[in-house]
């Protein structure tokens, strides 16, 4: 039975043609050869920022052996969870010379890349992919959305650091050296991408795209071809962003048919291999009315963790917020962020400073309790995820990034070992992120970024 | 090293467009731009800073000076020039404890900036194809479908930076496919319907039974294409579009429901979503004219944001809209016309800094006037006093000064006229306060120039050498603490103005703000938001006096307008070099320079009045002609 649904699935992938790369069926949770025949869940990345650094006493564990007993302040929402979490210090960040200020613009645009932005280039966007990119490119063929790239503020900022592109001060996703990812920040336009639908005007739900987009996105693509063969060398890589944007929508057409496919079949009572009797049903997701923050960020989470559960997508980037400020009225006070992490030690900031940590951290915690709570195969959801939080300064008052504070989350299928402190980890953040991919099970073929190795106190000893 | 990358570009100077007088003339001032560079420029290099700035990993602040030595004309560099003589200027490089240069030394290397350009070949630059931003998008879809252009508000918002727009995402070309979509709902009837009004107007009568369907749909096609490309559609083109029509036909799909299949796949083509070349030029010109449509597209979606209409397209036609009368008469009647609000929202605003004005934070507890509709009162304002400058040909000197502004009753409590102003409507009202008029007295621009809670006179500073002036600030060196981290006990009597003075007793940081400080002190009294002030929020009396380097002093901001008044060509030339930028959506570089001089001569003898501005740059050699390679 499940040979058969295989067969579907191929017959369906020839349709992509050539520019699908065929990633490694079993290393993508795909396998069906286990010794008990079994559905292995596959491993999903989750990335979640906050700019600006945090309050370091606070956020900080005392030693190794009392993270979990006594957790400081900040990781106060993930106490239920720390079992789960792995906190890990001295990863520092990407040097920033020759900049000498755009901190946050540096800040974000690096935090997956661990890449600074090329300096005879600033004007443009010329960096490198980031790792979310990279993953996605690997696991990203076999669900309807390669990623998933979420934000709760505009991804505009008219300020221009040090000669900086614009969009490194609010974009951290890069799907080639030269193309920033957008984020969705309207939770209703993601939950209607997560299903392909539209809200019609009438209240109607129409049909997303269909498999007649596809053959006829395959006639533009062919007249595309044409035309640029007509542009200058210059034009021609342009419109090659254009062209892999519609190889990129074609592939998610035929994804989106393989689904259909597969729930076809399981309405027939051939039973799909993919989900487990016993697992969770999809979550519900409640569209806030009003613009609550908590409840703004919390729906996105919600969306982050239905797209897992359903594996709309395994990589998922969500930027909580960006450099350019928010401010959060919910804790009583209407300053921005940013303007308070310049707090020269005054005790008023550094406590607005370090609430806003926490609520930042607190929705995080949010996030990974319901992944927790979500039953998945032998285990939850969380188990098969790696959730890694964090920002891209230590200390937003002197713009330091020696020891970046970032949170992982989850046993990513059983290749992390969690419930630890690792208090003097001697690496950089390109080592962290080419470490967890290697943990997700995604072949690298070279470091990210700054990387020169992995960190080995990471995953667990299998 | 990008500067090598980019010599593939390298061209020849353009012969077939040069005059021979012209040309001696040039190449005299080339001659002596090359001798200036051997016999000072390149001793003062190695001296200086080859020290530091050379061809090595990782170069010195990303300068490396070993490239522009041998070719110091390549336009690749002229914008590190224009930096490097910035620090120079400012006495911050090269760095204390280094050899110094004498003042003459630097003063030589200030002047190299006025001959560099001299080395650059006749070139209109790179033209790098770009898709329609948002809202060009969104007021093109409704111009050809009536759609409202809010249709696209879903899509992700833009940065404006070079590149960006260039670039698509798969998110994007989503939308693109949904929104067509929505598009077509809207403005078709459903299928079995009867036709809309549109509809019957861009498909025209469906084909007589046993009439040839795919005939009439390759028509219709050609029509359409015309439109949404926004020029004749190649052969291969309408091919493609004919098979789309059969796949409609092939999926058993109706006539007018595969022709609306065939109008989606136009509709997420890169013929509609970039402004493209037409085909055929000649292959052996390094350097072409633009077609005349992708003329008229360059210029519609500059100056209207949107399509060509049916004038422009007409004239493209029949060949004449590159004719200088020709396109000098279209620009004036593209002005007038209500569209061109598209060149201050666009252009405007973005050079005035209230792009973000909307969204900017202001502290509410200390400015609760702050909501969406006095934000709106304020980028109005300037809209309307931009807008009036152009349609009535004013000279630009109407920016730095004029009598008259735009109010509501809510902005009008701002200048304190409320009573003079009642209702919500923008209307012109004459002004008699010497401090307002112009952009320096505008809320709008103090406001996005100042905090969240407090007025910056380094921001305010930095807005009028920058977007006025056109001077090149130099960022601030890394690890100076901002104004909060000063030492808060030895600095709580001070007043905002002695505090920010503390700059200048630092020898690092004075270099700039003994420049802009005292610009920003002029307009100290105008608050966070504009309001006038006599008095600081300690109670401390304003002291908006100061003196610019050379030793002219102001004491009030109508002072400081005049002294700046006194500076028109510099403004005048930012201006230029500025909406140039806009309009060629890329920096200016190397052989810019000479184009912006000649521009600067038309402009200089009609007054400086705007709509000559603007068609000076409209017709201008890089804006009418491309490379093609």
């Amino acid at each position: 039975m499940i040979k058969n649904s295989t067969i579907h699935r191929r017959t369906c992938l020839k349709g992509v043609g050539a520019a699908l790369a065929l990633p490694l069926l079993d290393a993508m949770g795909w396998a069906e050869a286990s010794e008990r025949n079994a559905y292995k869940p596959p491993v999903r990345l989750g990335f979640m920022y906050m700019p600006h650094g945090v309050i370091m006493e606070q956020f900080w564990p005392t030693d190794a052996a009392s993270f979990l007993t006594s957790p400081p302040p900040a990781l106060d929402s993930l106490r239920p969870v720390l079992d789960q979490c792995l906190l890990m210090k001295g990863v520092s960040g990407v040097p920033i010379s020759p900049f000498s200020g755009a901190p946050h613009a540096l800040e974000l645009s690096t935090w997956l890349t661990a890449t600074l932005p090329d300096p005879d280039k600033r004007d443009e966007i010329s960096i490198s992919i980031s790792a979310d990119q990279i993953a996605a490119n690997y696991v990203g063929a076999f669900t309807t959305l390669p990623s998933l790239e979420l934000a709760t503020m505009p991804q505009t900022w008219k300020e221009n650091q040090e000669g900086l592109n614009e969009a490194y001060y609010s974009h951290c996703s890069f799907r080639s050296p030269t193309q920033a990812v957008p984020a969705e920040t309207n939770p209703r336009n993601v939950l209607d991408r997560l299903f392909n639908q539209k809200e019609q005007g009438s209240g109607r739900a129409s049909a997303g795209i269909s498999a007649l987009d596809r053959n006829m996105l395959d006639l533009v693509l062919g007249g595309a071809r044409d035309l640029r063969r007509t542009l200058s060398p210059t034009d021609q890589r342009k419109l090659d962003e254009y062209l892999d944007s519609v190889r990129s929508v074609e592939r998610r057409i035929a994804a989106i048919e393989l689904r259909q496919k597969e729930a076809a079949m399981e309405k027939a009572g051939v039973r799909s291999s993919r989900r487990h009797e016993s697992d969770s049903p999809p979550i519900e997701i409640k569209i806030p009315e009003g613009d609550r923050r908590s409840e703004y960020m919390q729906v996105m989470c919600d969306l982050n963790v239905l797209a897992f559960q359903t594996d709309t997508t395994r990589v998922c980037t969500y930027i909580g917020s960006t450099p350019n400020g928010v401010s959060y009225p919910e804790l009583g006070f209407n300053d921005q962020h940013h303007s308070q992490t310049h707090h020269n030690n005054e005790p008023e900031k550094v406590r607005k400073v370090a609430a806003i940590t926490a609520f930042n951290i607190e929705q995080f915690a949010y996030m990974v309790k319901k992944m927790h709570s979500l039953r998945e195969g032998d285990g939850t959801l969380l188990d098969n995820c790696i959730m890694m939080w964090g920002s891209g300064l230590e200390d937003g008052d002197r713009h330091t990034r020696e020891n970046l504070p970032f949170i992982l989350a989850g046993r990513g299928g059983g290749s992390i070992k969690t419930g630890r402190f690792l208090p003097d980890v001697k690496g950089n953040q390109g080592d962290l992120l080419t470490t967890l991919l290697t943990c997700a099970g995604i072949p690298l073929d070279r470091p990210i970024g700054i990387a020169t190795k992995q960190l080995t106190e990471i995953p667990a000893n299998v | 090293m990008a500067v090598f990358v980019l010599s593939v570009f390298w061209v020849n100077p353009s012969t077939c467009m040069a005059q021979s007088a012209d040309d001696g003339a040039r190449a005299a001032r080339k001659a002596d731009a090359e001798k200036y560079f051997r016999n000072h420029v390149a001793p003062f290099i190695k001296t200086y800073c080859l020290e530091c700035h050379q061809n090595r990993r990782p170069t010195e602040a990303g300068l490396n000076f070993n490239p522009a030595l041998k070719s110091p004309g390549h336009a690749a560099f002229s914008e590190k020039w224009k930096k490097a003589a910035a620090r120079v200027k400012a006495h911050d490089m090269p760095p204390d404890g280094l050899e110094q240069p004498t003042e003459e030394e630097r003063q030589m290397f200030l002047e190299w900036l006025d001959k560099v350009k001299y080395l650059s070949p006749q070139d209109p630059g790179p033209f790098v194809i770009r898709r329609l931003t948002k809202t060009e998008y969104g007021n093109t879809l409704h111009d050809l479908f009536g759609v409202d252009p809010k249709i696209t508000d879903a899509m992700p918002d833009e940065v404006s930076g070079a590149g960006y727009l260039n670039s698509l995402s798969p998110l994007q070309l989503e939308q693109y496919l949904s929104i067509a979509d929505q598009v077509l709902d809207q403005a078709f009837a459903p299928d079995e319907s009867p036709p809309t009004e549109l509809q019957q107007r861009l498909f025209g009568e469906p084909p007589a039974s046993g009439d040839d369907a795919r005939k009439a749909a390759r028509k219709v096609a050609e029509s359409l294409a015309k439109k949404l490309y926004r020029r004749p559609a190649s052969d291969a083109e309408l091919k493609v579009l004919e098979d789309v029509f059969d796949l409609g036909r092939h999926n058993e799909l109706s006539y007018p429901a595969s022709l609306r299949l065939m109008l989606k796949a136009m509709l997420v083509s890169p013929q509609f979503l970039f402004i493209t070349p037409a085909e055929g030029f000649d292959t052996k010109a390094e350097i072409v004219p633009l077609d005349d449509f992708q003329l008229a597209s360059r210029l519609s979606y500059l100056l209207w944001a949107t399509l060509p209409d049916e004038e422009l397209m007409t004239l493209a036609d029949s060949g004449k809209l590159r004719e200088p009368p020709i396109l000098k008469a279209q620009v004036k009647r593209m002005l007038e016309d209500p569209r061109s609000r598209a060149l201050f929202d666009g252009f405007g605003a973005q050079w005035l800094g209230l792009g973000d004005l909307g969204s900017k934070t202001f502290d509410p507890s200390k400015f609760p006037e702050m909501n969406g509709a006095m934000r709106l009162a304020m980028y109005d304002e300037a809209r309307l006093f931009f807008e009036g400058v152009v349609r009535e040909n004013r000279s630009i000197a109407s920016f730095i000064d004029s009598d008259y502004t735009f109010l509501n009753e809510n902005l009008a409590a701002i200048y304190g006229l409320e009573k003079l102003v009642t209702g919500t409507e923008m209307r012109k009202v004459q002004l008699t306060d010497d401090n307002r008029g112009g952009i320096l007295g505008m809320p709008g621009v103090l406001a996005a120039t100042s905090f969240p809670n407090r007025t910056s006179p380094v921001k305010r500073g930095v807005w009028v050498l920058e977007q006025v002036l056109g001077d090149h600030v130099p960022a601030a060196p890394p690890n100076v603490p901002a104004l909060e981290k000063q030492d808060q006990h030895s600095i709580a009597h001070l007043t905002l103005r002695e505090r920010t003075e503390l700059h200048r007793s630092d020898p690092v940081c004075a270099n700039c703000h003994r420049l802009l400080d005292p610009i920003g002190f002029g307009l100290e009294n105008f608050d966070a938001i504009g309001r006038w002030r006599d008095q600081d929020d300690n109670g401390a009396p304003i002291n908006a006096s100061g003196e610019l380097p050379g030793g002219v002093r102001f004491s009030s901001p109508s002072e400081l307008k005049a002294v700046i008044a006194q500076r028109l060509d510099a403004f005048a030339r930012n201006l230029v070099e500025k909406l140039l930028a806009y309009a060629l959506c890329r920096k200016l570089e190397g052989y810019d320079e000479i184009v912006v001089d000649e521009l600067m001569q038309e402009i200089t003898q009609d007054d400086y009045r705007m709509q000559t501005l603007i068609t000076a740059v409209v017709t201008s050699y890089p804006f009418t002609h491309r490379r093609t390679e």
